[in-house]
């Protein structure tokens, strides 16, 4: 048996909710197509056809090789002139021993009597949405030619192995199929063990001070960030890379990927993405993108960032001047006496791939008072100081990520802005995903002036106890 | 302009002719100011945002300031005609337990009695 995904059709609604393409838009924080692929291994289907549209990429990008499902994808581009059933019979060769076919933004909602071996039990059934078929199974090239024919596929369907055929037929079936999930049907959805009891999960790498508070059932996504005073839930869906500033509330809301949510807002009833604020009950949309109210969290500031780095640079060049009689006076010291020095590490590079950056290591575990004066005095970044005058990173901007260490992270970042000082630097306890994507959302002259004099001083401090 | 005022039953009428946003908050504010300035005898105001199609944090920020100002000279201030985008907005940011909102402008003047 194969499966064939039409992923091309439109899908007028799910513009609204701003680039994702419509199989990608996440269902309790999982793209709709992850659920179709996760159904090919209930149904043991190893071979997948996915019909590729405009969002080819995109979709290309999530769905890969399929090794993540154990599937083999096979892709290929929808003809603008071919109705999905005519290319359905056309491949009726790779369809000899069944097919499952899904056409559109098409939910298997599972009941509270579904199991995943119920699947086995299906007989061949049609589900179709304005006189187009969104949804067959059959386990013979008979049975699906017949399906294609329309001449079979009037059992009871899905309903028969527990699953509700949902076509999410608009915004608002969409903010209520979340909502239901994140009332508690999620939990049908993941390996018993997994769920929590009171429907509620939560991601990685999220951080919440103690004034946050968190009322269950919600779904959080990973690497979130929610300032103090905060209430999240109940029936909230937060997807990944989310900021909600301090004071607000967000309650029977969607929050899609990468949005940041201001301070002191209130969010109920609402579908928020990015900078779009979506009243999912009839369709209206509000581009805002102000960061006291909503706004994506990845804005592009090229021209920003540009100048930024030219004033940086400038910064840097004082600093370095700043440095370099105190260095050539301590670094041969720290040679001599053998305690520390520095040692070449590959990191990643936002344009190259990889640089090789020297890092300051210490050698020896005595205490010393010209190691304490060579940290105090950030000479250690001296060299990194003079890779920023060369243009190779940042006077501050995120942690340098290690290859191979970090590459989980880098895969994550859209942005990466290796810098000399970062927020660790004075933070010590904080999380490298979560401050890189604060910083990439956050960054500013401001932001960088802040880190570099936080960095410093706190380091000039904290020197004595090295 | 971007403010037309008038005055209905000793009421300050201000009809707002384009989207409030950090780019015409200041002739917003102005234009206004002026015109009470004109008017020293009007305290009670209507804000009519039938053309109002958007608006920011620094629109809201104007509204919030020219009802502090009206308030501080002993007056009120309402909303009337909030279309559909800026009443969401009006909605995340809780505005709508700061001012009083009507449907229509008379609903507001009426609200004055």
């Amino acid at each position: 048996m194969i499966a064939v995904f039409n992923t091309s059709s439109l899908c007028d609604w799910a513009k609204l909710m701003g680039d994702t393409p419509w199989p990608l838009l996440p269902v309790a924080n999982r793209p709709l197509l992850d659920y179709w692929l996760e159904t090919c291994g209930h149904l043991g289907i190893e071979t997948v056809h996915l019909v590729l549209g405009e969002d080819a990429k995109q979709i290309e990008d999530f769905a890969g090789s399929g090794k993540r499902w154990n599937l083999t994808i096979q892709y290929t581009f929808a003809r603008p002139s071919e109705r999905m059933v005519d290319y359905l019979k056309s491949i009726s060769n790779h369809w000899q021993n069944g097919l499952f076919y899904i056409g559109g933004p098409f939910f298997m909602r599972r009941r509270q009597d579904f199991i995943s071996a119920g699947f086995q039990a299906l007989e061949a059934c049609r589900h179709d949405f304005e006189g187009e078929p969104l949804f067959l199974y059959g386990t013979s090239a008979t049975e699906v030619k017949d399906l294609l024919e329309g001449t079979s596929g009037e059992s009871c369907g899905l309903e028969q192995v527990h699953v509700h055929p949902l076509v999410i037929g608009g915004i608002e079936a969409y903010y209520a199929l979340n909502m239901k999930m994140a009332s508690g049907e999620c939990s049908r959805y993941v390996t018993a063990g997994f769920s929590g009891s009171d429907g509620s999960s939560i991601g990685y790498n999220v951080q919440t001070p103690p004034s946050s508070h968190l009322q269950p059932p919600i779904l959080v996504g990973d690497d979130c960030h929610f300032g103090a005073m905060t209430t999240i839930g109940p029936h909230a869906v937060v997807a990944k890379h989310v900021i909600v500033d301090s004071y607000s509330e967000l309650t029977e809301c969607l929050i899609l990927a990468d949005t940041y949510i201001g301070r002191n807002l209130e969010i109920r009833k609402k579908i928020v993405s990015g900078n779009r604020l979506i009243d999912p009950f009839d369709g209206t949309v509000v581009e805002i993108d102000d960061s006291w109210l909503v706004a994506r969290n990845r804005p592009e500031m090229r021209s920003e960032d540009f100048m930024r780095y030219v004033i940086l640079w400038f910064v840097a060049l004082a600093l370095a001047l700043i440095q370099v009689v105190p260095y050539l006076i301590f670094s041969p010291l720290i040679l001599v006496t053998k305690i520390a020095g520095f040692t070449r590490v590959q990191f990643h590079d936002p344009r190259t791939g990889y640089i090789t950056l020297p890092v300051f290591h210490k050698r020896s575990n005595r205490k010393s008072m010209i190691y304490r004066l060579f940290i105090g005095l950030s000479l250690d970044r001296f060299p990194l100081v003079l890779q920023v005058l060369r243009g190779k990173i940042f006077l501050c901007g995120q942690p340098p990520m290690q290859h191979p260490q970090d590459d989980g992270i880098i895969k994550q970042l859209p942005r990466y802005y290796p810098g000399v000082f970062c927020y660790r630097d004075y933070n010590r306890d904080s999380d490298m995903l979560v401050d890189a994507l604060w910083y990439a959302h956050a960054r500013s002259l401001f932001e960088d002036i802040k880190i570099l004099i936080k960095a410093v001083v706190s380091r000039f401090i904290s020197a004595g106890r090295q | 302009m971007l403010v037309n005022c008038s005055k209905q039953n000793g009421v300050g009428v201000v009809l707002v002719s384009k989207a409030l946003t950090a780019a015409t908050v200041d002739s917003f504010r102005s234009q206004l100011s002026s015109w009470q300035e004109a008017e020293r005898e009007v305290k009670n105001f209507v804000v009519d945002l039938k053309q109002v199609d958007f608006m920011d944090s620094a629109g809201l920020g104007s509204l919030i300031a020219v009802l502090k100002r009206i308030s501080e000279r002993g007056g009120d201030m309402k909303i009337a005609n909030l279309q559909k985008k800026p009443r969401m907005v009006f909605e995340i940011t809780r505005a709508y337990k700061v001012f009083e909102i009507y449907e229509t402008v008379e609903d507001a003047i009426r609200a004055f009695d």
